[in-house]
């Protein structure tokens, strides 16, 4: 087994495919607070990566400084590298709002705009500049978020009538139409009913073809189902009380949940210890 | 051997869930509650009664000529005009200038400025102002409106007096705008940068569309209670007279140019302050006219965000 | 921390005791059959085949239990390797006690048919090689002991010699029905004690497995018992 003492990977045959993040030495500081420490995770094209962890391990944070979400939060500060396709996305002359249409969110909690269905999908590539093809754009989009079926006859009513599920596949759908190359999901199901949650997972199953997802979830058996690699945070509490996110272990999937090399992993993921 | 019957699983389940155990504290706080609000009902009532029972013949005597006749110092001739119009032109100034101004800082507080000891400093000082007595305003209009932009305004002029009454709503408006902008879901704000809107795309796309009903319900109230204001008037100009020429037949414009006006509120207050008996009948007429057009804006309000919250 | 899935994990160790329960019976009628067999003791013969009727049920109820953790609990890691074992372990197991009764029936089969002593001696000698053998693997899956359950390919060993020694014990020994027929059983009892402890060196796979995540054939020397890899 080729271990790396503080980030192993598991038995992951990480050469395949290419690499769309690379983040190297991710520090994640809100004022004071030091949120992450030294996050090291390759994100493959193609392929569901999924990040897991108690609450406060700052699997939302390393999600959010993926598309520069983070920079919305008064002083919060990124350090280290997150690499897209090669390109620093804290660099100098690297614009958020560009980085934003390329890496499109999910939320954890459906939030579509109070508009109708199809200025909800049309919002991004409208602000975007695109003025021909609109329609085409929103059929595609709906269609790929598998949402087409049930709501073309109503594209002008209000996003508001549809249920939960159906809200949350329109926000992916909202997501897909600035013809993104990665989606990241922070917690895409947690608001929903179980029927409404397996949908989504087999969405992101079908749109891992066209996209690269990143997941992250409370749910362990949701990252065991459909993600290729797994991403196992943990809290760590300093002397002085500070708690501080760190990644323990990161791997593929079918690995870290039947044979994680990190004791840590298989204490929380079996549920020995909170 | 006694004969003692075994209660049942049920019957111990109906002694603790049955009987009702009477709560005096609660009782005694709920009719406490209830009385302050009808004292307070009460009160409006009787003055709201008062006013329309010592008005009515008034309003029934002159009918429409009360409200289109001008001032004049015969109780039995005196109208109301140039208060009406003299008050429909100050609040179109406190709608063309405090709602652009109001919303316009709201924005920039709530969307833009960092959150440092400056920005809170102001906002805590937004809210005071909003707290300062309406004759400060009038102080203020005097002294900056009439006295030091005299030549641009014409001294005591609508023009005065309408700024006075935007800067006295100005706080208000921007706390009302403010606290909309507030109510609109984080989420929306997220969910539109997460399709790589720009900020200002954010707020002029999402956020202002979604807070709209709440600021025009908000200025709408407001501006009924500029509608109201006497007492920066009564320093800033107002004129305070039983009679004065205005053309008949005058526009909007005229009262705006011209170099004298009044409004609503002065009026009352003015015949209030007659001894004549026949005032006292017009003073309540007015009054009731007064609270007639209150009603009417506060239904537009009311209008107005249903109509809004409807749609989305 | 805390323990937050106590229950599962108590379900799992349950399911674990019953294993081992199953494991002490079949090792029980292992040993009763070559008993019943070498002293010619019937009624000990006809305990062993009543007793697996108890083990089958055992059995039964392992997977009952097996079925009802896997539907509710999703077990991961290394609970999801230890469900994996069970499964293993106690067909093996069941399989074990089905030697014992082969055994038994061969004993009651035999009744009255002249003997070998020779050949009687190696058998016997066998069932003293099978006691320790299946006794070591269920404590080594019982302490979680790797290195323990690495030592059973030697002790399978001998085993495996006394069953080899046998076929050709019978090959030449004689040339009289009766005796022949004997002496055909008796290479099937060794045959049985030979799977026996195969299967104990089974269930010590299974022991490493679940503690490293990787399987592992375990064999004394590469290339030993062609027969044995072929099995796997």
């Amino acid at each position: 087994m080729n271990r790396i003492d503080a980030q192993p990977t598991s038995g992951a045959s990480d050469t395949d495919r290419p690499l769309v993040f690379d983040v190297q030495g991710l520090n994640v500081f809100y004022g004071d607070f030091h949120a992450v420490r030294d996050v090291e995770l390759p994100v493959r094209q193609n392929e569901i990566t999924a990040l897991i962890g108690p609450s406060g391990c700052g699997k939302s944070t390393v999600l959010r400084s993926l598309n520069r979400m983070n920079d919305l939060i008064p002083d919060a500060r990124v350090e280290g590298q997150v690499a897209y396709h090669g390109v620093d996305l804290y660099g100098p002359e690297v614009d958020p709002v560009q980085v934003r249409r390329h890496i499109g969110m999910v939320f954890q909690k459906p939030n579509p705009f109070p508009k109708s269905i199809y200025d909800n999908v049309a919002f991004g590539p409208k602000i975007a500049g695109v003025r021909s093809g609109l329609d085409d754009v929103v059929e595609d989009s709906l269609k790929r978020a598998a949402l087409w079926d049930e709501v073309k006859g109503k594209l002008s009513e209000s996003a508001y009538a549809l249920s939960g599920g159906q809200q949350q596949r329109l926000c992916i759908a909202r997501a897909i139409a600035t013809r993104p190359d990665v989606i990241l999901m922070d917690e895409p199901a947690s608001a929903l009913d179980p029927i409404a949650t397996l949908r989504i997972e087999e969405l992101m199953f079908e749109l891992k073809e066209d996209y690269t997802i990143v997941v992250v979830t409370h749910n362990m058996q949701q990252a065991a189902r459909v993600s290729d690699r797994t991403a196992f945070f943990t809290v760590e509490v300093g002397e002085d009380g500070t708690r501080t996110g760190v990644l323990v272990e990161f791997g593929d999937t079918s690995t870290m949940f039947t044979n994680p090399s990190r004791k840590e992993t298989e204490d929380y993921i079996t549920g020995r210890f909170g | 051997m006694t004969n003692r019957s075994v209660p049942t699983t049920g019957d111990l389940v109906a002694g603790a869930l049955k009987g009702r155990r009477l709560d005096v504290g609660g009782f005694v706080l709920v009719v406490g509650l209830l009385l302050a609000l009808l004292i307070s009902m009460i009160v409006l009532v009787t003055l709201i009664a008062d006013m329309i029972q010592q008005g009515l013949p008034v309003l029934a005597e002159r009918g429409w000529a009360f409200v289109s006749t001008p001032l004049s110092p015969d109780a039995h001739d005196a109208g109301i005009v140039q208060g009406i119009m003299g008050s429909l032109g100050l609040m179109l100034f406190v709608v063309v200038i405090a709602f652009p101004v109001g919303v316009a800082s709201a924005i920039y507080l709530e969307e833009y400025a960092p959150d440092t000891r400056l920005t809170r400093f102001i906002v805590a000082n937004v809210r005071n102002l909003a707290g300062v007595p309406s004759i400060v305003y009038g102080l203020l209009g005097l002294a900056i409106f009439v006295k030091l932009l005299g030549g641009i305004t014409g001294g005591r002029t609508l023009i005065s007096g309408g700024l006075t009454l935007a800067i006295l709503v100005l706080p208000i408006m921007i706390i009302t705008a403010s606290e909309a902008l507030r109510a609109v879901p984080m989420a929306i704000r997220e969910a539109a940068f997460g399709v790589g809107a720009t900020r200002w795309e954010v707020i002029r796309y999402q956020v202002l569309p979604v807070a709209t009903p709440a600021i025009l319900t908000g200025t709408v109230l407001t501006i009924a209670r500029a509608f109201g204001e006497s007492a920066p008037l009564l320093l800033s100009g107002a004129v305070l007279s039983l009679f004065f020429a205005s053309p008949s037949g005058a526009t909007l414009w005229d009262f705006v140019a011209h170099e004298k006006y009044t409004a609503l509120p002065i009026i009352v207050f003015n015949w209030a302050r007659q001894p004549q008996k026949e005032f006292v009948a017009l003073t309540a007429a007015a009054i009731v006219v007064l609270l007639a057009i209150l009603l009417l804006v506060n239904a537009t309000a009311i209008v107005l965000r249903d109509r809004f919250e409807r749609r989305t | 921390m805390i323990e937050t899935r106590k229950r599962f994990h108590q379900q799992l160790a349950e399911l674990e005791q019953l294993v081992v329960d199953m494991g002490e019976q079949a090792l029980e009628q292992v040993v009763t059959a070559v008993d019943a067999l070498t002293s010619g003791d019937m009624a000990k013969a006809d305990r062993v085949i009543e007793s697996d009727n108890s083990l089958d049920d055992k059995y039964l109820e392992a997977h009952r239990r097996w079925l009802a953790i896997a539907a509710e609990q999703q077990p991961v890691a290394i609970d999801l390797r230890m469900m994996s074992v069970v499964l293993h372990v106690t067909v093996t197991l069941e399989r074990m006690g089905d030697q014992a009764v082969n055994i038994a029936k061969i004993a009651k089969a035999v009744e009255g048919l002249p003997t070998n002593d020779k050949m009687l001696g190696h058998i016997r000698e066998m069932g003293e090689y099978v006691k320790p053998i299946v006794r070591t693997a269920l404590e080594a899956f019982v302490r979680r002991d790797a290195d323990l359950a690495r030592e059973l390919p030697v002790m399978d060993d001998p085993i495996d010699d006394l069953n080899r020694q046998m076929y050709e014990d019978v090959i030449g020994c004689c040339n009289d029905r009766p005796h022949l027929e004997w002496a055909t059983r008796m290479l099937m009892v060794a045959r049985a004690l030979e799977r026996v402890g195969d299967q104990a060196v089974d269930i010590g796979e299974q022991v490493a497995f679940l503690l490293t995540g990787e399987f592992q054939e375990f064999t004394s020397y590469p290339g030993h018992d062609p027969e044995h890899d072929a099995k796997i």
